[in-house]
C-alpha cells in the first residue's frame, strides 16, 4: 500500500469520540470467534480481513496490502451499555464534584468563569501550561452544597477503585455518568481546561470500544499446528462474549439484577482490557494462571513500548569481544579479529574506477579476508556471494551494483565501552585487522574509555554510509577527542609503564650508550642521532633527557611544576633536587623529570600544550612516539616489585614503633583526662565527640609520621616509590600502609564503635577506648594483621565495597534523569540554548559562552601564558 | 598451640554440611510430626441422615527410602547418581496413618500415602548412608560430596540458609512521626508460621498506643490493658515498672483512660473490628482478636490473655526506659538478634502450607464423593499428587510459600570450593535495591560465626553471607519446661494464671 507523502503541520490531542470512533473503524464486530473450520478469518469476527492481515497469502480487504504492507486497520465494538474507561476515572471523578447533577453547570458564578477563561487563554498565549488554574477550578467548584444555579442539592460524590462512583452511597451507573457529563455546557468545559471540540467531557465515558487492528494483536501458530492467539484478542472475546450476552437477557428482560451484574463485567472485561495491573480488583488471567499482557503493559515501564523499542534499539553491523592490550599499535587505531572482519561488511557502490577493485573482491568470495558477503544488482536483488558461485558472480558484475564488501584496514568504525558516560565512550577508530579473537587497543585509550583488561568487552559498529563516514572521522576520531569537555584537558595520555618509563629515562642520571640511544630513537621512529652530551674516557653518553627531547616538537616552550613537586617555600627552580621544575626550551627538556604531569592522561602538560600550538594528529604523533619510547626504555632498565621493596632498616622500624606507641600513650592520656571529667569540649561539639576527634586526630598524625619516616628509609630507587613519585601508579600512603603500619579503620567516618555490649569485639573489655578496640592496625600489611586487626580492616573494607555498589547503581538512575531532562536542549548559531519549543534555557552557554573543549582547564583565558608569551618577546 | 590439630578434629568431627543434614533430620524426626499434630483431625461439613459427622483424626507419619516409580509401576531403590541421570526427583515416600470417626465412633486406621517428599542427600533417610567409600563409588557417587541438598528432576538444588531478624523479642527503636521522634517497642510474635508485628508505641504526647494486626490503627494501651483482664490501675502500673520515673508516665496514661473495666474495653474493641455488627458478634469478635492476634506466641487461649498483658507492659516499659535514656536502640545487626532458618526450618514451612493444601482436597473430595452418594474412603479420598505437586514445584523453581523467591538454588559445581561455599551461604531477606548501609557491613558479632571476607560485590555486597570455618548452629530448645523449671529455681516468679 503506498501512501502519498503529507507534512504534518501540528498535532492535536483529543480524545475518541464515539462517532470518530465509527468513523474509523472498517467493520462492526460482532462474533466472539475468530477462525473458521477452515481456518479462515469470520466476517465481522475478530480476525476480520478489513482488519488487515498477519497469514500469508491473504490480502486486507480494506486497502488490498499484503502482510506487512498493510499497517492494519481498526474496528469497533458497539457496546451494549457504556462502560466507565479506566484511565479517564479521576478526571470523571473531578467534573463530577464540580458540575450539577441537575443542570450540568460548572459551579462557579459568570464573572469567575470569565476570569479563569482569561488566566488560561494568558498561560497558553506565553506557552505555559494551564494545568494548575484547571486544579483551582476544581478546587473552587467543590466547595458549593448547592447548584448556585439551580438549587439541587450537591451530594458528595464518592469514588471507589477503579471504576465505581457513588452518590450519597448510591452507585451511578455509567449511563447516569455519561448523561450528567453530557449535560454540562462547551463553555464550562472551557473552563476548567478541556477543549469540547476535540475532548467532550462525556467522551470519558465509552459508548463504542476501539478494535485494534489484527497486525498489533498476532496469533501465532504452534509447532502442533494450533493457533495460540494474543492476549488483547483474549480478552476482545470476553468483552464480546459478555457484550453479546447482556444485549440477550435485556432483550428477553431478565431481572435488574442480572442485567447489572452483567454490566459490572463488561466493565471488568473493558478495564483489564485497558490496564491489567489496575489496583482493587483482581488482574485478568489467561487459563493457565498466567496474568494477561493488556494494552497499558505493553506500553508501561522498563520492558514497555517506550523504554525497551523506542528509546533503545538494537542494530546490524555491530560486534563485541573481549578486548586486550597492543601497545604497537596506533591510538587511532582498533584490532579487529580477522573472523570478524569477514562477517562485518561495508556496502560498496561499483562504478567505473573501483569495477576491477569490486571484481576482485568478490572473486576472493566470504571465505577469504579481504573479499565479499553479498551482492546487490541494479534491480535491487540481492545475492549471496558463496565459495561456490563467487566466480561466477564476479564475472557478471556491472556498475551501479552494490558490493558488501569485508572490513579491511583503514575503514573508520565506532568502538564504544558501557556504561557510556561521556562522549569520549564512543569514538571512531581506524581498523586494524589482526589474527585471534579479541579487540586490541592503545593503552592511552583506556582512561577515556574507563576501561581495562580483566576481562571488559567492547562493543564494534560499521558505519554504512559515506555521510556517516565523513562525520565520524571529522568528529568522533580519537585525536579530536584528547581534550576533554569535562575539565579543558587532555584525558587521553600514557598511563602506568608510560609514565614509570620516561620517568627512568629523564633522570638526572641516566646516561645511555649509543646503542642503547639508538634503540629508543629508533621506537620513536626518529632517524637521526643528536649530539652526545657526554663522552668520558672515550665512550660516547648521550642523557635520557637529550633523546627524550628528540621527540617533543622543536619550537615547544614550557614551564612547569610536576608530580614530583614537593610544594617547597622557595623554589629552587632550575636547582630543585626532585627535578619537579620542568623547563622546555625549543623543545628541550633542559631540566625536570618527565612524569605523569607531562603527558599522564587528565593532566598531560606537554601534551596540551602540542594541541594547542599545533595540531591534533601532531599530538597523537607525539603521544605514539613517546608510550613506545617510554615502554623500550623501562623494558631496557627493567623495573619490578617485590616483597623486599617493602623492607626497612631496623632504626626505621624502631622508630615508627616509637611513633606509634607515643601515639597510643596520648590516646590513652587523652582517655583519662576524659575519664576525670576534665576533657574541654571544642566549640560546638559534645565531650565524646571531641574526644573522638581528638583520638582520630592523634592516630592520624601517628601515620603520618610513621610514613614519613617510612619514606625517609625508602631507597629513591624503589620501584615502589617511583611509582608513587612519578605518579604512574599508587601513592605514598600505599607504601606506608604496605611498611608502617595501615592505620585507623573508619566505618562511615567514625572509629569502630558499634558491635557487642559496650565493646566492639569480645576481646576487648568493656568501654574501652583504646585504639587497638576501636580499629587501629598498628601493623603494615607486610608484617601481617593480628585477628583482631583483620577483622576490623575488614570492616572498614566492607564499607567501601558496599559504597561503589550502591554508587554505580544510583548515579546510573541519577544519569538516566539527567540526560531524560536535558537531551533535548541545542545552543543555537547566537550562543543561547534553547529547548526544542525554542524556549530560551540559557542567555549564554554556561552563563559564559565558553567551550570548556577548549578552556584552559575550565578558565576561559590563560592570563598566565599570555604573560610568558610577552616577556618572551620582549627578550 | 597447635591449630593444626584443632582444625583437623573440627573437620574430622563434622561434616562440611553438616548443619543442613541435621537440621533436615530434625524435620524428619520431629517437624513433619508437629505440622500434622498442629492439624490434628480433617473437618467435614457432611451432614445427612446416616452420617451426622465425619472427621478423620490424623495420626503418626512415616517416610520410607527414597524409590523410584516407573512407568509400569514398579517401584526399586533409587539412588542419586540415578535421579541426577534420569531427570528423576531423589524422593521417599510419605505415609500418614488416618483414623476415619464417623458419628464419634472410631474406625478401623488405615496407612495412607499422602505424597512424596524430596530426601536430602546424607540425611537420615538417604540410601547412601550406610555406604562405605568403596559402595559410594561403585554407585556412581563420590565420596567426598557432602550432601545437604536435594535433587529435583535431576537437578541438584540447596535450601539456602535465611537469616531473619529473632521471633520472640522486644526490640526498641526511635521512629519518625510527622516530624517528631517517637519511642516504639517492637516484638515479631511467631506461633507455627503465623507472624504478626506487635508495636508499642509512646506519642509525643506521651501516651502509649499498641498496634497489631487484625485491628486497622492503634489502639490505646491501658485500654488494651484492661481489655486483658488488668483492670485496676495499681494492677496495669506494677506490669510496667515499679520504677518511680516511670510511674510517673504511667499516671498520665492511667489520667487519660478511655476505659474503666474489661468489658468496656472489649466494647471498645469490638467497635473498632466489628463496626456495626450486633453486639454479641463484636463481642465475640473482639475476644477472638485478643486471642488470636496479639502475642501470637503466647498461646491463643483466654488464659494466656494475662501473660500478653505483662508481656506488653515489659514492651511499654522498654518504651520507657529508651524515651529516659535508660536503654539504647536496639540493634537489629547483632547477631543475637537472628535467627537462622535452615533447609529443615525451610520445609516445615513449605510442608506446612502444603499439608493444609492436601487436607482441604481431602475434605472437598470427601463431600463430593458424599454428595455423589459413594461409600466414604480414606484411601481414595487422598490425591498424593496434590502435595507433591506442590513441594516439587516449590523446590524446583525456589518460589517458596509466602511469596520468597530464591530459596531453592541450583547447587554451584564450578568446582568443588564452589559447592562447599553454596551449602554455607547465608542469605538476607532485605531489599537488593536499597541501601541498607548498616545491614550489609560486617558487624562485630560475625566474629568466628561469619566470614569477614567472603561476600559477593555489586548488588548483593554484604546481604549475601558465608558461613566462618568452625561455625557451630545452635538450635532451639524442644523443652521449654526445663527452662522455666531453672528459671523458678533462681527465684523467678511465676505470673499467677487468673
Amino acid at each position: 500500500m503506498s501512501q502519498p507523502l503529507k507534512k504534518i503541520s501540528s498535532i492535536n490531542f483529543g480524545i475518541l469520540s464515539p462517532e470518530e470512533i465509527r468513523e474509523m473503524s472498517v467493520t462492526k464486530i460482532i462474533t466472539p470467534d475468530t477462525y473458521d473450520d477452515d481456518g479462515y478469518p469470520i466476517e465481522m469476527g475478530l480476525m476480520d480481513r478489513r482488519l488487515g492481515v498477519i497469514d500469508p497469502g491473504l490480502e486486507c480487504k480494506t486497502c488490498g496490502g499484503r502482510p506487512g504492507e498493510c499497517p492494519g486497520h481498526f474496528g469497533r465494538i458497539e457496546l451494549a451499555a457504556p462502560v466507565v474507561h479506566v484511565g479517564y476515572a479521576r478526571e470523571i471523578r473531578k467534573i463530577l464534584r464540580a458540575t450539577c447533577k441537575e443542570c450540568g453547570k460548572l459551579q462557579l458564578t459568570e464573572d469567575e468563569k470569565e476570569k479563569y477563561l482569561e488566566e488560561i487563554q494568558k498561560r497558553i498565549d506565553i506557552g505555559e501550561d494551564p494545568e494548575d488554574v484547571a486544579r483551582e477550578v476544581f478546587k473552587e467548584a467543590r466547595k458549593k452544597d448547592e447548584c448556585i444555579y439551580c438549587g439541587t442539592t450537591k451530594n458528595d460524590i464518592k469514588f471507589e477503585k477503579p471504576t465505581t462512583f457513588k452518590e450519597d452511597g448510591e452507585k451511578l451507573t455509567a449511563t447516569d455518568v455519561r448523561e450528567w457529563l453530557a449535560n454540562i455546557p462547551d463553555k464550562d468545559v472551557r473552563v476548567f481546561g478541556m477543549d469540547p471540540e476535540n475532548a467532550r467531557p462525556e467522551w470519558l465515558v465509552l459508548e463504542v470500544l476501539p478494535v485494534p487492528p489484527v497486525t498489533i494483536r498476532p496469533s501465532i501458530t504452534l509447532e502442533s499446528g494450533q493457533r495460540s492467539e494474543d492476549d488483547l484478542t483474549h480478552k476482545l472475546v470476553d468483552i464480546l462474549r459478555i457484550n453479546q450476552r447482556f444485549q440477550e437477557n435485556r432483550d428477553a428482560g431478565a431481572p435488574q439484577l442480572v442485567i447489572e451484574d452483567l454490566w459490572e463485567l463488561i466493565q471488568y472485561h473493558v478495564t483489564t482490557f485497558l490496564d491489567n495491573k489496575v489496583s482493587g480488583i483482581p488482574p485478568a488471567r489467561h487459563r493457565s494462571g498466567r496474568t494477561l499482557k493488556t494494552l497499558a503493559q505493553r506500553l508501561k515501564g522498563k520492558e514497555g513500548r517506550f523504554r525497551n523499542n523506542l528509546s533503545g534499539k538494537r542494530v546490524n553491523f555491530s560486534a563485541r569481544t573481549v578486548i586486550s592490550p597492543d601497545p604497537n599499535i596506533s591510538i587511532n587505531e582498533v584490532g579487529v579479529p580477522r573472523q570478524m572482519a569477514k562477517e562485518l561488511t561495508i556496502p560498496l557502490e561499483v562504478t567505473e574506477r573501483n569495477i576491477e577493485k569490486a571484481r576482485k573482491l568478490v572473486k576472493r568470495g566470504p571465505e577469504n579476508h579481504p573479499g565479499a558477503n553479498y551482492v546487490e544488482r541494479t534491480d535491487g536483488r540481492k545475492q549471496k556471494v558463496t565459495e561456490e558461485n563467487c566466480e561466477e558472480i564476479a564475472q557478471k558484475i556491472e556498475e551501479g551494483w552494490h558490493i558488501d564488501r569485508h572490513l579491511k584496514d583503514g575503514d573508520v568504525v565506532l568502538f564504544n565501552r558501557q556504561p557510556s558516560l561521556h562522549r569520549m565512550s564512543i569514538m571512531a577508530h581506524e581498523v586494524k585487522v589482526m589474527p585471534y579473537k579479541t579487540f586490541r587497543l592503545n593503552l592511552c585509550v583506556c582512561p577515556p574509555y574507563n576501561a581495562d583488561f580483566d576481562g571488559d568487552e567492547m562493543n564494534l559498529h560499521v558505519l554504512q554510509g559515506e555521510e556517516a563516514r565523513a562525520e565520524a572521522e571529522v568528529l568522533m576520531k580519537v585525536q579530536t577527542q584528547l581534550l576533554s569537555p569535562r575539565f579543558g584537558a587532555p584525558i587521553i595520555g600514557g598511563i602506568h609503564d608510560h609514565i614509570s618509563g620516561s620517568y627512568l629515562l629523564t633522570r638526572k642520571k641516566t646516561k645511555l650508550e649509543k646503542s642503547e640511544a639508538i634503540e629508543l630513537l629508533r621506537k620513536a621512529e626518529i632517524k637521526e642521532l643528536p649530539e652526545p652530551t657526554e663522552e668520558e674516557s672515550g665512550q660516547k653518553y648521550w642523557s635520557g633527557k637529550k633523546i627524550f627531547s628528540q621527540v617533543i616538537p622543536e619550537d615547544i616552550n614550557l614551564t612547569y611544576r610536576g608530580e614530583t613537586c614537593k610544594s617547597c617555600e622557595t623554589c629552587d627552580e632550575e636547582e630543585c633536587e626532585n627535578e619537579a621544575y620542568v623547563k622546555i626550551r625549543n623543545g628541550e627538556l633542559k631540566t625536570g623529570v618527565i612524569d605523569e604531569k607531562a603527558f599522564g592522561a587528565f593532566s598531560g602538560e606537554i601534551l596540551n600544550e602540542i594541541v594547542r600550538e599545533y595540531d591534533k594528529s601532531k599530538a597523537i604523533n607525539f603521544l605514539n612516539r613517546v608510550t613506545r619510547m617510554s615502554i623500550s626504555a623501562i623494558t631496557k632498565f627493567g623495573f619490578s616489585i617485590g616483597i623486599d621493596d617493602e623492607d626497612l632498616p631496623k632504626e626505621a622500624e624502631n622508630q615508627i614503633e616509637r611513633v606509634v606507641e607515643n601515639a597510643e600513650e596520648e590516646v590513652d592520656r587523652l582517655i583519662e583526662t576524659y575519664e576525670r571529667g576534665e576533657l574541654e569540649p571544642i566549640p560546638g561539639r559534645s565531650l565524646d565527640e571531641t574526644l573522638e576527634m581528638k583520638i582520630m586526630q592523634r592516630l592520624g598524625n601517628a601515620r603520618d609520621k610513621a610514613g614519613n619516616i617510612a619514606s625517609q628509609h625508602l631507597d629513591p630507587d624503589n620501584a615502589g616509590v617511583i611509582m608513587a613519585v612519578s605518579g604512574a601508579r599508587g601513592s605514598m600512603l600505599n607504601l606506608t600502609q604496605m611498611t608502617a603500619s595501615v592505620g585507623q579503620q573508619s566505618v562511615r567516618g567514625e572509629r569502630i564503635n558499634r558491635g557487642f555490649e559496650d565493646r566492639t569485639l569480645t576481646s576487648f573489655e568493656k568501654d574501652d577506648l583504646s585504639a587497638d578496640a576501636r580499629g587501629f592496625v598498628y601493623s603494615s600489611y607486610k608484617d601481617g594483621l593480628s585477628p583482631t586487626e583483620f577483622f576490623m580492616h575488614a570492616m572498614g573494607g566492607r564499607e567501601g565495597l558496599v559504597d561503589t555498589a550502591v554508587r554505580t547503581a544510583q548515579s546510573g538512575y541519577m544519569q538516566r534523569r539527567l540526560i531524560n531532562a536535558l537531551q533535548d536542549l541545542k545552543v543555537g548559531k547566537d550562543g543561547k540554548v534553547r529547548n526544542t519549543s525554542g524556549e530560551i534555557v540559557q542567555f549564554d552557554f554556561g552563563e559564559d559562552g565558553i567551550d570548556p573543549t577548549k578552556s584552559n582547564r575550565g578558565e576561559a583565558v590563560d592570563l598566565d601564558r599570555i604573560i610568558e608569551d610577552i616577556k618572551e618577546d620582549e627578550e | 598451640m597447635n591449630r593444626e590439630e584443632v582444625t583437623k578434629s573440627y573437620l574430622e568431627g563434622k561434616d562440611i554440611a553438616s548443619h543442613h543434614i541435621e537440621s533436615f533430620n530434625d524435620f524428619l524426626d520431629k517437624g513433619l510430626q508437629k505440622v500434622i499434630d498442629e492439624h490434628g483431625t480433617i473437618e467435614t461439613d457432611i451432614e445427612e441422615d446416616e452420617i451426622e459427622n465425619y472427621e478423620i483424626k490424623l495420626g503418626e507419619i512415616r517416610v520410607g527410602k527414597p524409590i523410584v516409580r516407573e512407568a509400569d509401576g514398579s517401584t526399586s531403590e533409587l539412588y542419586p547418581t540415578e535421579a541426577r541421570l534420569r531427570n528423576l526427583t531423589y524422593s521417599a515416600p510419605l505415609e500418614l496413618e488416618m483414623i476415619p470417626i464417623r458419628n464419634g465412633n472410631e474406625e478401623k486406621a488405615e496407612w495412607v500415602e499422602i505424597g512424596i517428599l524430596p530426601i536430602m542427600l546424607r540425611s537420615k533417610y538417604c540410601n547412601l548412608n550406610d555406604l562405605d567409600r568403596e559402595e559410594l563409588i561403585r554407585n556412581g557417587e563420590d565420596p567426598k560430596d557432602p550432601g545437604g541438598y536435594f535433587i529435583i528432576n535431576g537437578s541438584e538444588r540447596v535450601l539456602v540458609t535465611l537469616e531473619d531478624l529473632a521471633p520472640n523479642r522486644i526490640m526498641v527503636e526511635y521512629n519518625d512521626r510527622y516530624g517528631d521522634q517517637i519511642e516504639v517497642a517492637k516484638t515479631f510474635s511467631k506461633r507455627e508460621g503465623y507472624r504478626a508485628l506487635i508495636i508499642v508505641e509512646r506519642g509525643r504526647d506521651g501516651l502509649l498506643e499498641v498496634s497489631f494486626p487484625g485491628l486497622s490503627g492503634r489502639i490505646n494501651f491501658i485500654t488494651l490493658m484492661r481489655a486483658l483482664g488488668l483492670e485496676s490501675d495499681k494492677e496495669i502500673s506494677d506490669s510496667v515498672s515499679d520504677d518511680t520515673e516511670i510511674m510517673k508516665y504511667m499516671f498520665e496514661n492511667l489520667e487519660e483512660a478511655e476505659v474503666e473495666s474489661q468489658e468496656e474495653a472489649i466494647e471498645k474493641i469490638g467497635n473498632r473490628v466489628a463496626a456495626g455488627q450486633a453486639k454479641e458478634y463484636r463481642n465475640q469478635r473482639a475476644n477472638y482478636v485478643l486471642e488470636h492476634y496479639l502475642l501470637p506466641h503466647l498461646g491463643n487461649d483466654e488464659e494466656d490473655r494475662i501473660l500478653k498483658a505483662h508481656y506488653l507492659g515489659r514492651m511499654a516499659e522498654s518504651c520507657f526506659e529508651l524515651a529516659l535514656g535508660r536503654r539504647e536502640e536496639g540493634d537489629k545487626d547483632h547477631y543475637s538478634n537472628k535467627k537462622l532458618k535452615l533447609s529443615g526450618d525451610l520445609m516445615e514451612d513449605l510442608f506446612r502450607v502444603s499439608f493444609n493444601r492436601l487436607t482441604k482436597d481431602v475434605k472437598y473430595q470427601l463431600e463430593r464423593a458424599n454428595t455423589r452418594n459413594r461409600e466414604l474412603s480414606v484411601k481414595t479420598s487422598v490425591r498424593p499428587d496434590v502435595l507433591s505437586q506442590r513441594l516439587q514445584s516449590a523446590m524446583a523453581t525456589g518460589e517458596w510459600v509466602g511469596g520468597r523467591t530464591g530459596v531453592a538454588q541450583l547447587l554451584d559445581r564450578t568446582d568443588h570450593m564452589a559447592s562447599l561455599a553454596h551449602l554455607r551461604r547465608v542469605v538476607s531477606p532485605l531489599s537488593r535495591s536499597q541501601p541498607h548501609f548498616e545491614a550489609r557491613d560486617l558487624h562485630p558479632t560475625h566474629w568466628g560465626r561469619i566470614c569477614p571476607s567472603e561476600t559477593p560485590e555489586g548488588p548483593n555486597c554484604g546481604l549475601v553471607k558465608n558461613y566462618a570455618m568452625a561455625v557451630e548452629l545452635t538450635k532451639g530448645v524442644e523443652d521449654s519446661q526445663e527452662i522455666e523449671e531453672t528459671l523458678y529455681k533462681f527465684g523467678v516468679n511465676n505470673i499467677e494464671r487468673v
